[in-house]
């Protein structure tokens, strides 16, 4: 069974023309540590407060543990959903103690056996000692753990993170994003975290929602997203795309560049399609067969690679850039470039 | 799809519903709100004979008198608030530091007490004459040029101790106004006094209207200086329909017509903040620049900001502080003890149940904002526009029928009365000062960040723990200010507690105003002084508030 469900759900605010969330399906099994990912104001955010049980949904239906939480004339009270959320600012109680702020939900619990519980918990997160602290007394991190210690204690069917790093400078995030992730993963627990950066999501989750005008785009594994975008959105919240207008035919792809091979099985009947190739999925060689040939007319130094950008002379006349991401030592004083891409990394996507 | 879409609404409607706090919200608005539906729905009754008489008689007198009250009252506070606010926020002048709070302390004298000090200082056997004539040989009768106790006396009166709402609103407006603003306009070549009427003036409408409105209502609120200066006002004339005339019907129908003063004041304000709407020179902001000012300009300044603290605070609490000391032998006796205590007790349980309510209605809004819960607390603070006297009518008339009816339902023999009693009165206090301890209470909690509530529900706890465990903890400085203001307006209320007072039973402001009214100015020094102190506690509190911000 599944831990979270969502089923077509939506929400439209009060006074507002446009649904904030709309049709979402979403499905998270146990241990599972999903991504919601978009720009601010997508929508992610009210799904995020949707499932916490802080907003109801017009439409559609959530389960939690297969018990209908919102949804078909019912809607259970936060407090009685048993899920746990980190807030972006964290939401220490500042009348309160760390300790006082871990126990604030073991209050059905013994006085014993709440203690003993808070105690594994401030073992794990790495907070012994700081138990008679007040939260104004702690640095970023420390509060981030803190609220995440907070959130865990109680078991919680799901932990819901509200863009946890956005609080944190990006020296520090690297550390965080791995101990949060160690610490969801030691305990076995189920998590949800809503972001804009997609390095949160590639370092973090096993699978992610691409979110966009209250619409999942596309939800699958980081890899799977990154090298097979489902159309030209998701294509390029990843990272730099080539889009290529191509039609599929006997010889292969034809394209303005000239005729592409895929290792993929396209069926002539496909007609006009949309490639997108990343600028790492070529190969720099003028002994390879099928090369293209451009000219060099950017150059710039990254680090661990080059980025290109190549003007190609296409067969309508007419010239288009495309950009390649090559190995810093590759010599390209000749200012020609010849490249290949990749014959099992061609994507094709929507048009959109 | 139309399944998925109507059963959720469907649900939401029956949350709305069958939640608690809304429903009890709801009862609360209503109950906050009968007086005035009991006053407005008495407009179109037959009044009687007796209203007949007042409204060809008498009524058109009020209405006058009223209007020039207004109109005199709102010049003055305008000229003394405007003034003193503009010196005090853009100059240094010799003692400008102690008169950007000294000028705030008027506030802590009602009308009333400021009333009949003076009327007392001015009156022919008073102290200060005596010395005049005695030690110096004048007669300062000569010098007066007309009767205080009269129209213009009663508009410079009010004015003396309502235009701090001016000074204040508009000098906080002034002082968060970023310096370059009045810098372009000098650097554009205009003169100091041209850039005040030119920039600033205009600019800080909205600010000086809200402030002048304010006044207006404690004016309509008016009964005390008034009734002590012969001033028939709306608010006298409620008072001679209930205990001249013994007609409440009469009361009623003055009352509603004294509210459509009021309306009209709030429609006039909104409409005019509506109109005018400035944006904050963004970016660059930075405060405003005092200027050091010399000579005849640093004079006029200091006189400016001088006269209002003499006249309106300085002069008469060494009048009121003399006199008590010559009294208080007699006037203070355990009569005068009980009477404290009442007083306290009063305003202490008052401000207890504003306070509860108010906490209430603020975490009711906050956890279920829509707009009918926002509508609810509208009505609920409603109060604050009521004069204190439309409010005790209000409620009086209502009363009257459920102890008729309770006679009728008990039989003749017991007199179950709920007219005259606490509960008439705590439910009046309520109704009037719900405002002053919502307007604190909420601007607290919108100082609390939202997520911690809901962090405390998403930990298993309900709303009822997470208001006792987490927003009332954090709220003990906006919860002891509320308290505190609705203690103060409940010590010095006088209207309202003159008509819905249990028989035989005093407060502060009822003896001092009855000493002042038999002629009897000294003996009524200790309680009003006793009054004054307390109301200055905020002012002073205040003052530390503001001497931080600055550092």
């Amino acid at each position: 069974m599944s831990i979270l469900e969502l089923k077509n759900t939506g929400k439209k605010f009060a006074g507002s023309q446009e649904w904030a969330v709309k049709g979402f399906d979403l499905t998270i099994e146990k241990g599972e540590i999903v991504g919601l990912l978009g720009e601010s104001g997508c929508g992610k955010t009210t799904l995020l407060r949707m499932i916490a049980g802080f907003e109801t949904p017009t439409q559609g239906t959530i389960l939690i543990n297969g018990q209908v939480v919102a949804g078909q004339g019912v809607f259970i009270e936060p407090q009685n959903r048993l899920v746990g959320i980190v807030f972006q600012d964290y939401a220490l109680f500042p009348h309160k103690t760390v300790w006082e702020n871990i126990t604030f939900g073991l209050f059905k619990l013994t006085r014993h056996q709440a203690s003993v519980k808070a105690r594994g918990i401030l073992e794990l997160t790495g907070l012994q000692g700081l138990e008679e602290r007040y939260p104004h007394q702690l640095s970023g991190g420390q509060k981030q753990r803190v609220a995440l210690a907070r959130a865990m204690a109680p078991e919680p069917n799901i932990i819901l993170f509200d863009e946890p790093f956005s609080n944190i400078d990006s020296m520090r995030k690297h550390q965080m994003r791995d101990h949060i992730q160690n610490i969801i993963q030691e305990t076995g627990a189920t998590a949800v975290f809503v972001t804009h950066d997609t390095k949160d999501v590639m370092a973090m989750a096993d699978k992610v929602s691409v979110i966009r005008k209250g619409k999942a785009l596309q939800t699958d594994t980081p890899p799977n997203l990154y090298n097979f975008p489902a159309n030209t959105y998701v294509a390029d919240f990843f990272g730099k795309t080539n889009l290529i207008k191509a039609k599929v035919s006997e010889q292969g792809l034809e394209t303005p560049l000239g005729i592409m091979q895929s290792n993929q099985n396209l069926p002539a009947s496909m007609g006009e399609v949309l490639l997108s190739i990343r600028p790492e999925e070529f190969k720099i060689s003028e002994h390879e067969p099928n090369c293209f040939c451009g000219n060099i007319v950017k150059e710039r130094f990254l680090g661990e690679y080059k980025e290109l950008t190549c003007k190609i002379e296409t067969n309508t006349g007419d010239d288009t850039e495309i950009v390649i991401y090559a190995a810093p030592h590759i010599d390209c004083s000749s200012q020609k470039c010849y490249f290949r891409p990749n014959q099992d990394k061609i994507n094709i996507i929507n048009r959109d | 799809m139309l399944k998925y879409l109507s059963t959720p609404y469907r649900a939401i409607s029956n949350r709305q519903l069958s939640n608690p706090w809304i429903g009890w919200a709801f009862f609360v608005a209503l109950l906050i709100a009968l007086p005035l539906i009991i006053v407005f729905s008495n407009i179109f009754m037959d009044g009687g004979t007796t209203w007949q008489h007042i409204l060809k008689n008498l009524l058109p007198g009020y209405a006058i008198n009223t209007l020039i009250l207004m109109a005199g009252v709102a010049l003055l506070t305008f000229i003394i608030g405007v003034s003193t606010a503009w010196f005090t926020s853009t100059y240094h002048f010799p003692g400008s530091r102690f008169f950007t709070w000294a000028l705030i302390l008027p506030i802590a004298l009602p009308a009333y007490i400021s009333g009949f000090t003076w009327a007392g200082i001015l009156d022919y056997a008073s102290p200060v004459y005596v010395f005049f004539r005695n030690y110096l040989g004048v007669d300062m009768g000569q010098f007066l040029f007309f009767n205080i106790l009269s129209i213009p006396g009663a508009i410079i009166i009010l004015s003396l101790s309502l235009y701090p709402y001016v000074y204040l609103i508009t000098r906080a407006w002034f002082s968060r106004q970023s310096s370059n603003l009045f810098e372009v306009a000098a650097s554009l070549g205009k003169k100091p006094g041209a850039i005040f009427f030119g920039v600033a003036l205009p600019m800080a409408r909205p600010a000086i209207v809200a402030g002048i409105s304010l006044a207006l209502m404690e004016v309509l609120n008016d009964y005390g200086l008034a009734r002590h200066f012969g001033v028939d006002t709306f608010t006298t004339g409620i008072f001679t329909a209930w205990f001249s005339f013994s007609h409440p019907q009469s009361g009623l129908k003055l009352s509603a017509y004294l509210m459509i003063f009021v309306l009209a004041l709030i429609l006039m304000e909104r409409f005019q903040r509506r109109q005018m709407r400035y944006d904050m020179v963004g970016n660059h902001y930075r405060p405003l620049e005092k200027k050091k000012l010399k000579g005849f300009m640093a004079a006029m300044a200091f006189t400016a900001s001088v006269i209002p603290f003499l006249l309106g605070f300085l002069i008469p609490v060494i009048m009121l502080v003399y006199w008590s000391i010559k009294t208080a032998p007699q006037v203070v006796d355990y009569r005068f003890w009980e009477l404290l205590g009442n007083s306290f007790m009063l305003a202490g349980l008052a401000s207890l149940i504003v306070l509860g309510v108010a906490l209430f209605i603020a975490f009711t809004v906050r956890s279920f904002p829509s707009p009918f819960v926002r509508i609810l607390s509208r009505i609920a603070t409603l109060g604050y526009a009521l004069p204190g006297a439309v409010v005790a009518i209000g409620i009086l008339v209502p009363f009257l029928w459920l102890d008729a009816y309770l006679l009728q339902w008990s039989g003749t023999g017991m007199r179950l009365a709920l007219t005259g009693t606490w509960l008439a009165l705590l439910y009046a206090y309520l109704v009037r000062f719900m405002a002053v301890g919502y307007n604190s209470v909420d601007s607290g909690m919108e100082r609390i960040s939202k997520s911690l509530d809901e962090a405390s529900r998403s930990l298993g706890h309900s709303n009822m723990t997470t208001l006792f465990k987490i927003n009332i903890p954090l709220l003990s400085g906006a919860m002891v200010s509320a308290a505190l203001l609705v203690f103060i307006d409940v010590l010095k209320e006088l209207p309202l507690t003159l008509i819905l007072r249990p028989f035989n039973f005093d407060t502060l402001a009822i003896r001092a105003f009855e000493f002042a009214s038999d002629e009897r100015v000294a003996e009524a020094a200790p309680a009003a002084l006793i009054i004054i102190i307390t109301g200055m506690l905020p002012v002073l509190l205040l003052h530390k508030i503001l001497g931080k911000d600055n550092k």
